[in-house]
């Protein structure tokens, strides 16, 4: 027995060796992985377990020049569902699809129950894992659809896949639509969201996620991200109210004469802000949208309005005064081939008038005159000339696809005998309707060529990081004699000329119409064919203290009323109406009332911060009985004589006493406490439905009452 | 304390290194738990924590009893045993639910657990092999006496076992082999069996590697190419293990913080080594070793002391089957060995894997704890 067992023994010996050599090994595998593969195979892990994903930054706003938003950018959803989730099973999906296709059918409204069924069915069939619920879902559609039948399965169970995308919206839709712009892939930017794109767009952030389970990935800590820098807001100097006025003005006069588009420009004297721009065209149905930005970028043959530059052109070099007389015949006239004529060639035209009245009542034989005379042996001279008033060179505003100047030089091809004559009352050049307006705000800005601007400044956050300034294109476009000559030509315009019906008695217009034939692609100017015309008014106002210029551009009116005065001069008017209407500074002062509050009773006050209302009061010069002492935070009282000030008490983890006062200071308390607010109606608060000292319990919520 | 003592017989380093095998494998567990977790139970880890636990608490429970009953019992219940699994093993085979293609599992009706039907062969065939390495003691080195006998049964568990899971067959044939050459069979034998065997092999391997069969076939051949080639691209598994292992250090990433959890196969049953040595480091490594080395030192010592030859190859024929899969488990996360589906004995999650280990280390408490006091008896009478 003992022999056997003896046996037995040294082979069990043997073999606990054995074992014990293969548990060696196994660790010296695992010491030579680590050793030998550890480097190589760490890189691998992060790899696959670590990902840097971009974090988008979110991009600036545009604000108009008031603060309202113009455009900013918000979350819109992707939804997709993963029907073939491992932990989606046969029964559960079955049971809960009917309810989840009409829920869904309910909510977007777009297709029926059936519908969804069938294609939530078939998607799970397919074997798809990433089916599309749909897209653009905004923030309160996605919160219902996430309780939605099996979507609130959770995250894994339920399948439900979201994305999320920043879709820029315009708050006011349509309003300046193409100089707010966009920015899309694979199309030229418009507008300032393309022109100010660096500022916006700011940088996108990194973050280093880690795969966890169900496939989800997490931050990995916060020092190893690079923050996104998010774009700066722009404050752009449009105003709501008068961008709202000059399009609706447009809108409203487009639609009277069936016209096919017209651009309106309202810009601030002094510093070339543009206070409104608005571009209309018709639609095939017959509506106005704004789908170009024709005051930039569409330069025509500006008829009449160009007679300013080339009025200022002969007196600065002398040739003429404004009481020279000119003969402008019957209203006919003959150059080489072509016959001019006047607009009242049928009432047997103007005769002999002086160059200001040929400038009022826009006679095309008048200016023709006066530039023969004075360059007709030097044409060369006259184009120099407005050459140096900066009409040959783009503005090169921040917005792309500016529309060319065009001024026919003398030695061009198509030059002719009838050049010169002809672009005395602007035909054979081209400019853009903002391009006009620049030069007439020179005029009105005694002679300081500034150049438009759109963006007023740069900020991020509360702070400024630029203003923008006012460049000066052309510090002096002419003599200061030659524009008080013109402007008071271009008051004549409104007092007694072409445009008579524009005159009013509040404030004064200066300007200039223009009725220009279109150059129609098919049939040159041919007058036995259809004409379309361009009428347009452009000046200034108050005449006497320019503070605005705006151009006013109809394209292809009726028939039968084209001219500018008629068709762009009320949509002149009422946007200078507007403007005039909110500027106080154009008014006249009033009489000045001295101490208005004396007569009156002591004011009413809401209770409310104690400095802010001793200060208003102390401003008023309000007699103030203070028994507050230093607490931050008072009653008010109205007696006969004074206000009487007392404290009202605020500590810390009480409830405070709201009662009385203002919405914000209410608001501003109860929200440092911790409290979350719900306010019903508007002015004082009349209750509060917490008891004031009671304990505040953070994130309760308190319901407090106005009236 | 005492008082628990007195009902708890048998090994106390057998006992002590079970329960913390048991403490290990819930924390390793629990942890490497999370994908499986959110596939099956909306994130809900302590759903498996607690069933894990469970599992655990009947397995020691089924130790407790199996180390009350005396050793000589399991002489007779080898064979029912043997003769219950080779029905069931067919049965498997034509029916069982299949995990990774391979028919290994039946289900056991009420309490709806998988249940493994191998285990229960490989228990049954290692107790059958030392009750007739015992009996047979007086013509052991006799071809027809005692290798026939004996040898029969050995091919019949393997070869029933081969088709759906080529792994367990080949570890139980193997430690049967070890068994034989503990009970002194003629080694020339064993070894003539062992060239028979490797040529089989050969000529399997190659059949498999010249077929374009899917399934069971597709799946070895796979494995095989895998190990042959290396850093092949559908290695996935060993990539991942060794990059667990790599990123685990010397002390590890700490207790739960195993980031290749996510992407380990089995991080729970399989690789929860790999699991392992990520979180705790080699350090963690070396005490898994190190525990199953001490449990088959304990069996070494148990079946020194044991009386009897049945008891004494009993308790070492058990504890190098659990040690050897244990270290089987672990050489495949160390990739020293192709992958096969071997979990660590009673720290891989697995209910049936744990009950039949429990059972095995009751069955050698037992042979300790009885053969104490046959030694007292026989102290006493001398």
């Amino acid at each position: 027995m003992t022999e056997v067992k003896k046996d037995i023994a040294w082979r069990v010996y043997l073999l606990y060796f054995l074992v014990c050599l293969f548990g060696l090994a196994i660790i010296g595998k695992a010491v030579a992985i680590q050793l030998f593969e550890g480097d190589e195979l760490k890189k691998k892990a992060q790899s696959l377990t670590l990902i840097e994903r971009n974090i988008e930054a979110v991009r600036g706003n545009i604000y108009a020049t008031d603060g309202s938003l113009l455009a900013t950018s918000i979350p819109i959803y992707e939804v997709r569902f993963d029907p073939n989730s491992g932990a989606l099973d046969e029964e559960f999906f079955y049971a809960n699809v009917d309810s989840l296709a009409w829920h869904l059918s309910k909510l977007f409204k777009d297709k029926s129950m059936a519908a969804y069924r069938k294609s939530l069915v078939h998607a799970r069939n397919n074997g798809s894992r990433y089916h599309l619920i749909q897209r653009n879902v905004k923030y309160p559609e996605l919160k219902e659809l996430q309780e939605f039948p099996i979507f609130r399965a959770g995250k894994y169970k339920g399948g439900l896949i979201v994305h999320q995308q920043n879709k820029r919206e315009r708050p006011f839709k349509l309003l300046a639509a193409r100089t707010i712009g966009y920015e899309r892939e694979d199309v030229l930017p418009v507008g300032l969201e393309g022109a100010y794109s660096d500022v916006l767009s700011g940088v996108d952030g990194k973050r280093l996620m880690q795969k966890i389970a169900g496939g989800v990935w997490m931050p990995v800590g916060d020092e190893s991200e690079i923050e996104p820098e998010d774009g700066r807001d722009i404050y752009s100097t449009i105003d709501v109210n008068l961008q709202d006025v000059a399009e609706s003005a447009l809108l409203k006069q487009l639609q009277m004469h069936k016209a096919d588009h017209g651009c309106v420009v309202l810009m601030e004297v002094e510093t070339g802000e543009i206070k409104a721009i608005a571009n209309l065209k018709r639609t095939s149905g017959g509506g106005y949208y704004e789908s170009y930005n024709y005051a930039i970028g569409e330069s025509t043959e500006p008829g009449s309005t160009f007679k300013l530059p080339v009025l200022v052109a002969a007196l600065e070099d002398g040739f003429v005064d404004m009481d020279d007389i000119i003969d402008c015949g019957d209203g006919s006239k003959q150059y080489y081939d072509r016959t001019m004529y006047d607009s009242n060639y049928d009432e047997g035209g103007w005769g002999k008038i002086t160059v200001q009245r040929v400038f009022e009542v826009s006679s095309n034989i008048g200016m023709a005159e006066i530039v023969s005379k004075a360059y007709g042996q030097h044409p060369q001279k006259f184009i120099d000339r407005l050459d140096k008033m900066s009409l040959r060179d783009p503005l090169n505003i921040e917005i792309a696809g500016e529309g060319k100047p065009y001024i026919k030089n003398t030695d061009a091809n198509s030059w002719s005998g009838i050049s010169l004559a002809w672009m005395a009352h602007g035909y054979e050049v081209k400019q853009t309707p903002l391009q006009i307006l620049t030069y007439y705000n020179a005029i009105a800005n005694d002679g300081v060529m500034v150049k438009p601007r759109f963006v007023e400044k740069i900020t991020k956050g509360r702070k400024v990081i630029k203003e923008v300034e006012t460049e000066i294109i052309n510090p002096r476009v002419c003599s200061k004699e030659t524009i008080n000559k013109v402007r008071k030509a271009l008051e004549g315009v409104v007092e007694s000329g072409t445009a008579a019906n524009l005159r009013n008695a509040d404030y004064k217009i200066a300007g200039k119409t223009g009725t220009a034939q279109i150059a129609n692609k098919n049939y040159g100017y041919s007058y036995n064919s259809r004409v379309s015309h361009q009428a347009s008014f452009v000046g200034y106002f108050p005449a006497d203290n320019p503070q605005y210029s705006c151009i006013v551009v109809v394209n292809a009116p009726s028939q039968y009323v084209y001219y500018g005065n008629l068709v762009a001069g009320p949509i002149f008017k009422e946007v200078a109406d507007k403007v005039y209407a909110n500027s106080l500074d154009m008014h006249e002062e009033l009489k000045k009332q001295e101490n208005f509050l004396a007569s009156s009773a002591i004011p009413y006050s809401k209770h409310g911060e104690k400095r802010t209302i001793e200060k208003v009061f102390k401003e008023l010069g309000v007699p103030v009985i203070s028994k507050a002492k230093d607490e931050d935070w008072i009653v008010t009282e109205t007696k006969d004589t004074a206000v009487v000030i007392d404290e009202r008490r605020i500590t810390e983890n009480l409830v405070p006493n709201v009662v009385g006062m203002g919405l914000r200071d209410a608001v501003y308390l109860l929200e440092n406490q911790g409290l979350r607010v719900d306010v019903k109606g508007r002015g004082m608060v009349k209750s509060q439905s917490l008891q004031a000292g009671s304990r505040v319990q953070r994130g309760q919520k308190i319901q407090i009452e106005l009236s | 304390m005492q008082s628990i003592f007195k009902y708890i017989k048998g090994d106390r380093v057998i006992w002590a290194v079970s329960l913390l095998l048991a403490i290990i494998s819930v924390l390793v567990v629990y942890s490497s738990i999370v994908t499986l977790a959110y596939k099956y139970q909306g994130g809900n880890t302590e759903f498996y924590l607690f069933k894990h636990s469970i599992i655990l608490g009947v397995g020691f429970f089924l130790m407790y009893f199996a180390h009350k009953l005396n050793y000589k019992y399991y002489s007779r219940i080898s064979q029912i045993f043997l003769f219950i699994a080779v029905p069931l093993l067919l049965f498997t085979l034509l029916t069982g639910a299949s995990i990774n293609s391979a028919s290994r599992w039946l289900m056991i009706p009420v309490i709806n657990q998988s249940f493994q039907t191998s285990d229960l062969a490989k228990l049954a065939l290692i107790m059958f092999l030392a009750r007739m390495l015992s009996k047979r003691q007086d013509n052991i080195k006799d071809f027809n006496q005692a290798f026939l006998p004996i040898m029969i049964p050995v091919l019949i568990i393997c070869g029933l076992i081969l088709p759906a899971n080529f792994s367990t067959a080949a570890m139980l044939f193997v430690t049967s082999l070890v068994l034989m050459f503990l009970g002194r069979i003629n080694v020339a034998y064993i070894i003539s069996l062992i060239t028979i065997g490797v040529v089989c092999l050969g000529i399997f391997i190659a059949i498999v590697m010249n077929s374009d069969y899917t399934g069971r076939i597709g799946t070895w051949k796979n494995r095989i190419e895998n190990y042959i080639e290396g850093d092949a691209q559908g290695n996935y598994q060993v990539e991942q293990s060794k990059i667990a292992i790599a990123t685990g250090g010397v002390i590890g990433k700490g207790p739960g913080r195993s980031t290749q959890r996510n992407f380990l196969p089995h991080p729970y049953s399989d690789f929860i080594f790999a699991t392992v040595i990520e979180e705790y480091g080699l350090f963690g490594g070396v005490v898994i070793v190190l525990l199953y080395l001490i449990l088959l030192y304990r069996g070494v010592v148990i079946s020194r002391k044991a009386p009897r030859t049945f008891g004494s190859l009993l308790a070492i024929g058990l504890s190098f089957s659990l040690v050897f899969q244990a270290m089987i488990n672990m050489a495949v996360a160390v990739n020293l060995f192709p992958v096969t589906g071997q979990p660590l004995p009673l720290v891989s999650m697995g209910g049936t894997s744990i009950w039949f280990t429990c059972l095995a280390i009751g069955i050698i408490l037992s042979v300790s704890a009885h053969s104490e006091k046959e030694l007292e008896k026989e102290v006493s009478h001398a």
